[in-house]
Order: structure tokens, then sequence, then C-alpha cells
């Protein structure tokens, strides 16, 4: 047999590598844990009307979102439409309840655009889940929960949240969810992942603004819910350190490479 | 939003200076913390001292020699600056005095004059940014008293990100009023009365546009005396982020991030006959504003005109014509409230973006008018001296009163769950100052002040109790939806990702935009599907002008981006939309926006090994990973046949077929458009519509393997050229009723021997019964019947057997 030795650290039959990209990896992760919760998924138009992105969504017709500077416009269909590609996946908040009656739990991941040229912390696309809870007896404390559920599936059992008040037009109570900074645990003053404030700002939340039930046919004296959208280039940049942003869009193989499976 | 902690002082006496306790309040308040700057005295050995006189230089012209006094001795300092005289009080470093940035000051000796110290600059000093001249404090100044007891330091500067809907928070009054709110503890305004001459204003105020604008105050200062303003003030608004201009310019500013009311000011006397029109632009109209640009106006531009034509546009910049100037005598005061949108919009327009016009584009209390130009005539007197005339003006277009919301406790309870009685919700909302009165059984009529426009339905009211409450007080509870999974397609779609992973195609994500020129450099006919394109409307730049209509774009520029990078072997795949210039099946009122499958291959691609690197891609590479994706997807309706793309190479094309339409292409990129994409060698692409991929099949059904031996042998026929190896496949296989269990070509071969347009196809077969052992006599029998099929069918002419 000694003559059959081979030096096994040899590379003599090589396979290749691949793999899926980690915004695909992040979505399929994030979708999963809102599956766990009794949660569909669902897709929808990426080339939206003015009246699902902002209308719907109790955004007034003078909103500062709707300049050209921040969306962009389709040179196609009836002006009035306002054809536009949409600027967050909230559209499919109203596309999902005129579809379907309620109680309604659904996540929707996809391609949102905005007005802005590629720089380190710009794209003109990047990628949001959204989330939409709604129900006869849907609370704040819901939302809470919902969302510190999810930072406990995603970044670790022992993750705390906070919710801060903020301002969207189609949630009121409005909240921003802070994750609280896995990388210092609040103790780094030049921590590269929180700037020293010991949170990581997460994404928008809230409750469903009445005006939103109204505008998809539901009773708001019915139903309350919640929503809250995320970014995944920010979920997969404060978990991996993936920046600029521009490296999830240019597709260079050394960085898919990086790319390991992550569940 | 800069707020400086000593600046708040004056309106509220807080619990805490802790900058880490302040900003947990302010975010919790919801008002985004997005920096904390700690102002500190920079400097020490600095006092106040005049300077009692002037001489020149003996030896160098740009150069004086001071004699400057601390009230004890008295020095000579050479110092370069001109902007003082004889009298003036300035900060003195004397020798061993420290100046920022750890710059020690000594006795120097320049050109023949020794200089017993130095007369500072606020840049010296770290108070600012200016070093053009020295800094000249206000006449009356206390002299040779320490310098760091005059600069407000140290102090804390937060920068708040205030949320669109509150326009009450742009100002220090708001802020205190939030804090007040917070801790429950009082806050004062700032004071407003102002002693009024008996002469009376003859200025006349007109609002002809009642849509743009809904309150008009305008307030004259006589005999006023422009000049700097005094330092506490210049501190204070170079804190908040604002130039320091001249006292009369200043007390706008001051007053507007004060109180939130943005003032204009302007000279009465370049106001012409004293007459103010607000109204929208006409057509031709012109104004210079008070950056030096000439703008040309638009017919939606409000402007505030007097009787020869615009002076300001409103609520966003001032004209050069009428603006305060050294000159300056008499003072218009105009505190306006401004039809956000309209504000908005032309800021935009003009690419004009001031502290003003983003409080008004938010909206400020027309209520709050009256007290600003009251208190900015008030400061004025006090600053520029002159007198404040009586008859202040007040134009009311569009009154605007504090109304009442209805609010029932269920109302709370709906959202905010359990826990909130009446008397707690009227606390909550009394600490912001909403008067509550109970209706009904459980319900309360909530006045809200003009200020918070935001506040207008009873869910208004929910968010404000939950804040006040403070999110952090919620429970946490998770609802549970009615059961969940992915869809049939959905999992389907991970399987076709994980195949092709597995087989060593990375995933890419690629911008969703292309360039018209790629379809050009694909050679896409003008009839193609692919010419059907939807430009943007207001793209950024052309990379990003025009919404796909194939993947492949892409996907070349990826593969390029990776060959330019020194990565020879690139396998990508991509699955997104691709959008059409055609109503969508689903909703006519958008874009067709199907979903599209699409890989690329370049170099060499699958196993290596020592002294065998992987295969050079061409077609059959691409087509094998569509062969693995069929199998585990269960594809076997789509028919993969020769085919044509434009862009591809007409000889290695394959067409995939299901139900009689061809729903994608695998192909090598022609070599014109390999080049033009800069490509090497053989480019493989594919691109396949997604939903007849990921549509489900019915359940495959299991079977029963035979227990009976296979029969295999090889048949090799001489065929045209154009016949496809999966027909001669399918012809003999469907000979051979059912027995054929495997049928594999091994060998293509072209040549001499076979003839021109012609060659010769091997394939090894497997037959097998599910119930016997097939005899040497069946097997010839079948063997004949698909040589014979072959024959009468496809032309085909055995060359040999074994």
């Amino acid at each position: 047999m000694e003559e059959d030795r081979v030096d096994v650290t040899l590379d003599a039959f090589r396979l290749p590598g691949g793999g899926e990209h980690l915004i695909q990896q992040t979505i399929d992760e994030v979708c999963e844990i809102f599956i766990g919760l009794g949660y569909v998924v669902a897709a929808g138009p990426e080339a939206e009307l003015g009246y699902y992105n902002f209308d719907a969504l109790n955004t007034p017709p003078t909103h500062p979102s709707r300049l050209e500077s921040d969306t962009l416009y389709l040179d196609w269909g009836d002006p009035a439409d306002e054809v536009l590609l949409r600027t967050h996946t909230s559209p499919m908040q109203a596309r999902f309840m005129e579809a379907h009656d309620p109680p309604v739990y659904v996540v929707v991941p996809g391609k949102v655009y905005r007005a802005d040229t590629p720089d380190a912390t710009h794209s003109p696309v990047f990628h949001q889940i959204e989330g939409l809870a709604v129900d006869s007896d849907i609370t704040m404390s819901d939302l809470k929960g919902t969302l510190a559920h999810f930072a406990r599936e995603f970044f670790g059992p022992r993750q705390r949240i906070r919710l801060l008040p903020h301002f969207f037009p189609f949630t009121e109570p409005s909240a921003e969810m802070h994750a609280a900074c896995f990388h210092c645990e609040g103790t780094g003053a030049t921590c590269r992942v929180c700037g020293g404030s010991g949170w990581i700002e997460l994404m928008g939340c809230g409750m469903v603004d009445p005006n939103v039930f109204e505008a998809v046919g539901y009773d708001p004296g019915e139903v309350t819910g919640f929503a809250f959208g995320m970014g995944v280039e920010r979920l997969a940049q404060v978990r991996h350190g993936l920046s600029p942003i521009r490296h999830v869009f240019e597709n260079d193989i050394r960085v898919l490479r990086q790319f390991r499976g992550i569940a | 939003m800069k707020v400086s902690l000593r600046w708040l002082a004056d309106f509220i006496d807080l619990p805490t200076d802790d900058p880490d306790v302040l900003a947990d309040v302010f975010a919790s308040l919801g008002h985004e913390v997005e920096g904390v700057e700690r102002l500190d005295v920079e400097f020490r050995g600095v006092r106040t001292a005049e300077v009692v006189e002037v001489a020149p230089h003996p030896d160098a012209d740009r150069l004086r020699v001071c004699k400057v006094s601390t009230g004890e001795e008295t020095v000579d300092v050479v110092c370069g600056a001109w902007n003082f005289e004889a009298g003036a009080i300035v900060a003195f470093a004397e020798p061993g005095a420290v100046l920022a940035g750890n710059f020690e000051i000594g006795r120097r000796t320049i050109r023949g004059v020794t200089s017993h110290g130095m007369i500072c600059s606020e840049q010296e000093l770290g108070l600012g940014e200016d070093h053009r001249g020295i800094l000249v404090l206000d006449p009356g100044t206390e002299v040779g008293v320490d310098f760091a007891g005059l600069v407000a330091r140290p102090d804390t500067v937060f920068d708040l990100s205030i949320t669109p809907n509150r326009p009450d928070c742009m100002s220090m009054l708001g802020i205190a009023r939030e804090l007040a709110a917070y801790y429950e503890i009082p806050y004062r305004v700032p004071p407003a009365d102002v002693d009024e001459a008996e002469t009376s204003t003859k200025v006349t105020i007109t609002i002809e546009d009642p849509t743009g604008c809904y309150r008009f105050v305008g307030r004259e200062v006589a005999d006023v005396t422009v000049g700097p303003s005094p330092l506490w003030m210049r501190l204070r608004l170079q804190a908040a982020g604002v130039r320091p201009i001249s006292n009369v310019v200043d007390v706008s500013n001051y007053v507007m991030l004060e109180m939130g009311q943005p003032l204009h000011t302007f000279d009465l006397d370049e106001v012409a006959e004293e007459t103010i029109i607000v109204r929208r632009a006409r057509p031709g109209e012109r104004l210079r504003t008070l950056d030096g640009i000439d703008r040309e106006l638009h017919p939606d531009d409000l402007v505030v005109a007097d009787a020869a034509g615009p002076s300001a546009l409103a609520g966003t910049m001032g004209g050069e014509h009428s603006e305060v100037s050294d000159r300056t005598r008499r003072v218009l005061i105009e505190a306006a409230a401004w039809d956000p949108p309209t504000i908005m919009y032309m800021s935009k327009r003009h690419g004009l973006r001031s502290e003003a016009s983003s409080r008004f584009e938010r909206g400020v209390d027309p209520n709050l008018a009256p007290d600003a130009a009251a208190r900015a005539a008030r400061l004025i007197v006090e600053l520029a001296g002159g007198v404040a005339l009586g008859g202040a003006r007040d134009v009311v277009a569009v009154p605007k009163e504090p109304w009442t919301v209805d609010l029932t406790t269920k109302d709370v309870a709906r959202v905010l769950g359990t826990g909130f009685d009446r008397d707690r919700i009227a606390h909550l909302l009394g600490r912001l100052g909403l008067r509550s009165e109970p209706r009904g059984d459980d319900g309360l009529s909530v006045t809200v002040p003009t200020s918070r426009p935001d506040l207008t339905r009873p869910i208004d009211l929910v968010e404000e109790v939950a804040r006040l409450w403070g999110y952090d007080r919620f429970d946490e509870t998770v609802p549970f939806g009615r059961g969940g999974s992915w869809t049939a397609e959905q999992r389907r779609e991970q399987v076709l990702r994980r195949t092709l992973t597995g087989a060593g195609v990375y995933q890419a994500v690629p911008l969703s935009f292309m360039r018209i020129e790629d379809l050009d450099a694909l050679g896409v006919p003008d009839d193609d599907e692919r010419r059907a394109v939807i430009r943007l409307k207001n793209p950024l730049r052309d990379e990003e002008s025009a919404l796909r209509t194939t993947l492949l774009p892409g996907l070349l520029r990826a593969a390029r981006y990776n060959v330019s990078h020194g990565t020879d072997d690139v396998a990508l795949f991509e699955i997104g939309k691709v959008f059409f210039a055609r109503s969508s099946p689903d909703d006519p009122r958008v874009p067709e926006q199907p979903d599209r499958l699409a890989f690329i291959l370049v170099g060499t691609f699958g196993p290596g090994e020592l002294q065998r690197p992987p295969r050079p891609v061409d077609v059959f590479v691409g087509t094998a990973l569509w062969r693995l994706l069929s199998h585990r997807l269960d594809l076997a309706d789509i028919d993969l046949v020769s085919g044509s793309l434009p862009g591809l190479h007409p000889g290695r094309t394959a067409a995939l077929v299901s139900d009689g339409t061809t729903i994608g292409h695998i192909g090598e990129l022609h070599p014109a458009a390999a080049r033009a994409f800069e490509l090497p060698g053989r480019v493989v692409v594919a691109e396949v519509a997604l939903a007849p991929i990921l549509a489900p099949r019915p359940a495959w059904q299991f079977a029963e393997p035979s227990i009976y031996p296979p029969v295999t042998f090889d048949l090799a026929f001489v065929v045209a050229d154009q016949v496809a190896a999966a027909d001669l496949i399918r012809v003999t296989t469907a000979a051979a009723g059912g027995l054929v269990e495997e049928a594999r070509t091994f060998d293509e071969f072209r040549g001499e021997s076979i003839g021109r347009g012609r060659k010769s196809l091997a394939v090894t077969f497997v037959l097998r019964a599910a119930d016997r052992t097939l005899s040497g006599d069946e097997v010839a029998e079948v063997r004949r019947a698909m040589v014979e099929a072959a024959r009468t069918e496809l032309n085909a002419e055995l060359r040999g057997e074994t």
C-alpha cells in the first residue's frame, strides 16, 4: 500500500465555487424568520404608480419625496398615473390589502429606487423588506415584540432593541427601530458599526395610519396594524461589514466569493 | 437644528447638562441627535485691552504699531490687521498666552519693532473661521479682564434632526417646549414687548395672493445705525451655524432661531413708495437675490414686491436692491406666514435652500408673526439704536385659530393597548400644552394650538400620548399570522438558485438599467421586443437612462469588470426584472415587468485537475447547465432546440420552447458583441423567462427500477448536418417502444470520409424492460426498428454498430 500513498493535501481535483448573493441570502433569512411567525412572502411591481407609491400611503401631493430630485419617473404610461420606480417596498402594503381581506401578515422583499448617483453610501437601486400585520387587535406592543423577536433571530438571542419616535406619512405613531450594537455592545467610542452611540438604526416602522386603511377599503374602526421597512444592504452591512455599497452591485467575484452561507 | 445648551438656558432650567443624558432625552422625544459638539475655551492668558494709539510701522507698509492698554500697563504691539482704529477694545494675548492650536505667544521683534503680544482674530481664539481682521469687541467692554469669561464657553451644541411634521421644533423655544413637556417643568418665552414711538409707519401691505400668503406682519424701525452685533449674539449665531452679518440682519436670524419665525428685513428707503404687495411673479420679471444671482422668475414664484417690482422671493431669499446695508437708516421687518408647498417648489426651482425656506416648507405658525416681529423690533432698537414706529401692520389673509380634536380612550387603547385612562391621557397631552375637556363617558375634547399643524386627527394625539408615555415603556408581544410558508414558485426559485450555485455559478445583482447603446452593441434590430425600451424622465447619468429590456448588458458589464480586474473565469447568474414599454397583464397602468433568469460564462468552467484546467466555455457548457436545471426542476416539458437570437452566434444558439412558445435562449455571444463588451474568447449567455420555469409541475411519480439486466449497444449514424442529435435520440427512442432507459451521444464527427454537409453521430443506448430479461432476438428486433425509424424519418444512414 505504501507505494499507493498520495499527498492528500494536493488540490488534484477542483470543483468550481458558486454562491448566492449576500442580498439574496439576507432576504431569504429575514423572510424565513417571518414565515416562522405565520407571515407569507409576496412580491410586487418595481415600475409602480404614483398612487401606490405615495397617495395610497397618505403622502400628500406636495410631499418633497415626490420631487424629481428624489424619485425616478418613467417616460411611459398615462402622465396622470405618474409611473415611477418605486422608492420603497411600501406600495405593496396597499396592493396586498386591496387584494386580500384582513387579517394580513405579509413580508415583501424587493428592489427599490432613488434618484441617487452611486457613491460610497448611495446607490440608485437597493433592496428593502416590507412587513405588514393587520388584524383586529394589533397594538404598539405587537410591533415592538415582533421587531425584538426579529432582532434576536437575526443578530442573536441577547439582542436588545429600542423604538424611537419618528415620522412617516403612512404610519402613526411612527418609530425608528434601533438595535443595540452587537459589535461593541455600547462600549466603543469609535465603533465602526454604531459610531460610538451603542445603537444601530435598522428600520422605520409604525402603526398603520388610518388613512392607509381608508385608501385600500379597510375599515379603520375594525382593524389596526403595524408596518415596517428595513434596508437589506443595511442589515448585510452591519452584520458583515460590507461597505461601500457599490460592492453590492459591482459583482466582483472576489467579493461574491466572500458571501459564504449565513444560516 | 443646532441647539446650544447655554442659549437654551434662556428658556428653560434643565435638571441636567450631561450631554449623554440629554441626547437620550432628545432621541426618546423623536429628535434624532446627529452630532454633539463640545465648545471649549481654547486659549488662556488672553485679556481685554484697549488700543490707545495706532501708528504706522516705520519699516513696513502693511503693518501698524499699536499701543495697547490693559489698564495696568501699555505696550507696543505690531499688528497686520486694519479693521480697527484707536479706541477699539480687543482680545489681547500677552507674552505667555496660549491660543487655539496650542500656539504660545512670545515677544517678537518684527522689522525692528518689538511686539509685546498679539491682538487676536476669531480664528486664533478658536471662536470662528474669521481671520480677515482682528476680533473687535463691543464698545464699553471692561478692559483688563480675562477674555475667557466673555465667550460663553464651555458649551454643548446638539445637532438635532427635526422630522418634517414638527415645524414647531425648529427653534430654541420649540425645543424648550419639548423638554418642558418631558421633564414636566416650566419654560420661558422671550420678551416681545417693544416701546413704540408715537409716529406711525406709513408702510402699506397688500396680500394679493392669499393662497400663497396667510399673514404678513410689517414693523418699521427708524434711525438705526447698522454695524456689527455684539459678541454674545455673534457667538450664539455661530454656534447655531449662522454667519453673523450686521446687527439688523443678525437680529432677524437670531429671532428665527429663537422663536422659529423666519424674518426678513428691508431697507425701507429702497422699498418703492413704501408699498408691499404679495403676489405671484409676472411674466418676464427678474430679481437679483442676495447671493448676487440675477434670477428669471417663474409665474408660480411668490414675491414680495414694492411699487416698482419684485423685492424678495417670499420666504426664501431677499433681493439685493432692498438689502439692509451700512447706509440703511429705516428698517422694515417682515414676519409672514407662507404656503409651505409654494415655498418648497420655489426654493427647489431656484436651487435655494435657506434656513428660512426650510422652516416655511414645514409650515410656520401664522400666529407667531406678531410676537416675532415685535421681538425683532425690540432687539434692533437695543442693538442698532433707533425707534420702533407705531402702527405695526398685521394683514391676515387666512385666519388660523386653535382647533379641537375629539379623542376617546378607545382610540388610544386600540393602538397603544390598555393602561391609558382619561386622566392619564389628559395629563400626558397637558404636558405638551394641549388643553383637554371631558367629553361624553370616555372622551376628551382636546384643543390644539396653531403651532402644531400635525395634530388634526385622534390618531395624531394617540401618537403624542405614546411619545410622552415613552416608547420604551410598552410591552413586547408577538402576534402570529395565519400560518405562512414559501409558495411553490418561491421554493422552486430557491431550488433553481441552489442548483446553479452548486454547479459553480455565482449570483450577481446588477443595477436594473441599461443604455440604448447596449442594444446596438448586441445588434438588436429595430423590430426586436428588446427595443420596447422605457426611458427615465429624470436620469442622473447616461448609465442609468433606460430600464433594461434584457438582463444581458448588466451581466456582460459585470463579466467585463471581473476580467479587467484579473478574474479570467467568470460564471454569474441573475434573477431579476426586465421592463417593456407595454402594459402589464396584471395591471395595465404599469409596464410589463417580467422576471428573467440569465447567466454568463467567460473563460473556463467546471472541475479542474492537475495539468488539466477546466473546460473552456462554449454553448455546450450553457446547455449542460440548462439540463441540470431541467432535471432539478422537472422541466421535461421545455424543449431545447436549435435557435437564433440577434446578439448571439447564429450557429451556436439554442432556443428553449415551451408549449410552442420560445421562452429563452442559450448560446454564445456573437463575436462582434463580445468585442463590443471587450470580452475575450467565447462568451456563453442565457436568458430565459422565469415564470414558465417556476410554474409548479404535477408531482412526479415513482417508477420502480427494473430488476432485470440492461442491454447496452452503440449506434453510429451519418446524417445531414442540420439534423439535431436530440431529434435522432427522440426518433430512435420512440421506435424502441419504451425500452430505452438511457441514450447518450458519445461522438460527433465530420470529415472527408463522410462527405460535405454530413456528420456522424454515435449514441450509446441502454435498453431494459420492467418485467423481463430482454432476449437477443428481441433486442435485435428493436434495434432494427430504431435504425429503420432513423432512416425513414431523418434520412440517417447506419454507419457502424458495436
